[in-house]
């Protein structure tokens, strides 16, 4: 009797044993499935888009060797033409306001428009060699052109706020006013804010956020050097436009002189 | 090659067969106008004088009372206070169209010249062989500072003349100097830069023609309502430097000087009021140097700079700029122009309260009661023993000069 107990029960604790190994291995097999099934799916997309990534590479490779070369011949053709001195010479006094000569920016414009060229193409290939239904790609292209488009916009910008800069502080020294440098700073930081909010608005960053962050910021700026002007200065304005109204003679042209230089003499600076 | 004479005796205008001198006057009031006429018909009793000026049709002028001259209509220019290219291309068109040997270019305030400096200025270009006259103004010590602090000196440094006033608004033209002039205006017109000031002076010399001047005596000068001094100074200084930058390979060999005319004395400046006078021109300099350092910077060397450090720290009657400093601070505003180191209109407005240093210490120079024309003198001379380091600057153009 003992002997059948002891049987029935080590055959009803080996069953479990079997079956939870079984269990075991089943799920780890399930797993490791499902692994090499992801990792699959990974690799299969890699596959699928690696075609387009070398496209764009070798269109990009390709289109910036031909602007070097477009670039180079340029820069000879343009130079042994003498194209600089023919431009200096049918121009007369205009003032050409880039410091690099006309054929160096010629040619390298040229090898940018290459490069940027190898980039939409690049783009261009990309797109089409990957799946066409992903809303990834619809939205790449355009918003990559919007990227561009911003990049200019944040040198132009850039740029303006510079020239603007040192045009308002010379003309503020030569006005004799004290807080020029002031001035300088105040109207170079809008044209940043300015450019700033343009570039997030090009590229649809922060929406409303970012425009209302644009309107208190510029306000507060103009704000601030209007009573930084209006009552911070007041003095010294109003010392400046004295100065202005009492000497009116230091200017091109002044009242008539005698030769006999009395001790009311002018100053004439023409 | 540019001569200097000395003031030639009173003689009349040759009269030949077709000879004609035709006279230019520029846009004036009926009365000043009337008065250069009455000048005109004094200077040249017998000879018959075409006159062309913009109101030469009015009805308010009597022409009766100058039956030897024959006036004709000129179009106008908008700038009155010096000669334009569009002046030049008017009166070389109707010397052409009549013939004219040569042209006499007269201001508005030509009729308080003697009738003696207009004969001499006409018998130059008319029977001597020279090609250009000059007038040379009896001014006021303390008057046309840019002409003595730029434009003199720079003119007679690098193009060899000893003329006082390169910028002056009377001329006489021969033929050829008033087409070549012409040719040189036609370009400025033609990209839309008719109100741009030429340099009869530099051409003449880069040509070859003879330049002489004349003494003409004072010239009264206009009350006029122009536009300002630093709408001005950049306008007159750009159209230099880019003069000077046209006619590099003219300038860069050495040419020796003519020989020094015997000029008037010029009337001393009166010591009272060179104190009051200079303290805004000090404040702007000081004002200048706290806030333009980071742009002086980028044209000027180190050496300069310590200069316009130490002069920044001196104050009232002894401030001085060295003229050696000044002819090296205009040369490497000249450089930058031409290598666009910075915007030129920049440029040019970071120059001007150098300038106006300059003129305090020129006054304080001159409130002593010397000669005005020795500093000028001394200016120029300063400018040309700096020539050198032009040259050099200019053929190895670098921005920090070691």
């Amino acid at each position: 009797m003992l002997n059948v107990l002891t049987t029935v029960i080590q055959s009803s604790t080996n069953q479990p044993a079997q079956s939870s190994y079984g269990e075991n291995a089943s799920t780890w097999h399930h797993m490791s499935d499902a692994l090499h099934q992801s990792l699959n799916r990974v690799l299969s997309l890699l596959i699928a888009i690696l075609p387009g990534i070398l496209a764009f590479i070798v269109a990009l490779v390709v289109l910036t060797l031909i602007g070097m070369v477009l670039s180079a011949l340029l820069r000879r053709g343009l130079t042994a033409t003498k194209f600089d001195e023919h431009l200096a010479r049918g121009r007369g006094n205009v003032d050409w306001a880039p410091s690099t000569s006309p054929t160096v920016l010629i040619a390298r414009a040229s090898f940018w428009a290459c490069v940027l060229l190898g980039l939409i193409i690049g783009v261009s290939a990309f797109d089409a060699s990957y799946a066409s239904a992903t809303i990834v790609t619809n939205s790449l292209l355009p918003y990559l052109t919007r990227v561009v488009g911003a990049v200019f916009l944040f040198i132009a910008g850039t740029l303006a706020a510079r020239y603007l800069a040192r045009s308002v502080l010379i003309e503020a020294v030569n006005a004799q006013l004290h807080y020029a440098r002031f001035l300088s700073l105040g109207i170079k930081w809008l044209t940043l804010v300015f450019t700033a909010a343009t570039v997030l608005d090009h590229l649809q960053i922060g929406g409303h956020v970012a425009v209302l962050a644009f309107g208190i910021l510029f306000g507060g700026i103009v704000l601030t050097l209007a009573l930084a002007v209006g009552l911070g200065s007041r003095d010294l304005v109003s010392r400046s436009l004295e100065s202005h109204v009492e000497h009116p003679n230091e200017s091109g042209f002044a009242t008539p002189t005698s030769p006999t230089v009395g001790a009311n003499d002018t100053i004439r600076h023409f | 090659m540019a001569t200097a004479d000395t003031i030639s005796e009173i003689s009349t205008v040759s009269t030949q067969p077709g000879a004609e001198l035709l006279v230019v006057l520029a846009a004036t009031t009926p009365d000043q106008l009337e008065r250069v006429l009455a000048n005109l018909t004094a200077a040249f009793p017998n000879e018959g004088l075409l006159v062309a000026s913009p109101e030469a049709n009015s009805d308010a002028l009597p022409t009766d009372a100058y039956p030897s001259l024959r006036l004709v209509t000129i179009p106008a220019t908008s700038t009155s206070w010096t000669l334009t290219a569009a002046d030049f291309v008017n009166a070389y068109q109707v010397a052409e169209k009549n013939e004219a040997r040569a042209i006499l270019l007269l201001s508005p305030e030509s009729g308080s010249f003697s009738s003696s400096a207009l004969r001499d200025m006409a018998h130059a270009v008319l029977s001597a062989p020279t090609d250009l006259t000059v007038a040379c103004y009896d001014l006021a010590p303390h008057a046309g500072l840019v002409n003595s602090a730029i434009l003199y000196p720079l003119t007679r440094a690098l193009f060899a003349s000893r003329v006082r006033f390169p910028l002056a608004v009377d001329l006489g033209l021969s033929r050829r100097m008033a087409e070549r002039l012409a040719g040189v205006a036609q370009r400025f017109a033609a990209n839309g830069q008719s109100e741009t000031p030429l340099w009869p002076v530099s051409e003449a010399a880069v040509a070859g023609f003879t330049i002489d001047q004349f003494d003409v005596g004072f010239r009264v000068q206009s009350h006029s309502t122009g536009p300002d001094f630093n709408t001005i100074f950049p306008l007159v200084t750009g159209a230099l430097f880019c003069d000077i930058d046209a006619k590099a390979a003219f300038w860069q060999r050495f040419r020796p000087l003519p020989p020094a005319r015997n000029a008037r004395p010029m009337p001393p400046a009166s010591s009272s009021d060179g104190a009051v006078e200079i303290a805004p021109m000090l404040q702007a300099f000081r004002l200048a140097y706290t806030n333009l350092q980071e742009i002086w910077s980028l044209v000027l060397p180190p050496q300069s700079l310590l200069g316009l450090k130490r002069l920044a720290a001196t104050d009232g009657a002894e401030f001085r700029m060295p003229d050696s400093l000044w002819a090296r601070i205009v040369y490497d505003f000249v450089l930058a122009h031409r290598l666009r180191t910075i915007n030129r209109g920049h440029l040019l407005g970071a120059l001007i309260p150098l300038y106006l240093a300059w003129v305090a210490s020129h006054i304080n120079i001159t409130a002593s009661g010397a000669d005005p024309e020795s500093p000028i003198e001394a200016v120029a001379q300063a400018f040309e023993a700096e020539r050198v380091y032009m040259v050099s600057r200019w053929r190895w153009p670098d921005r920090f000069n070691p």
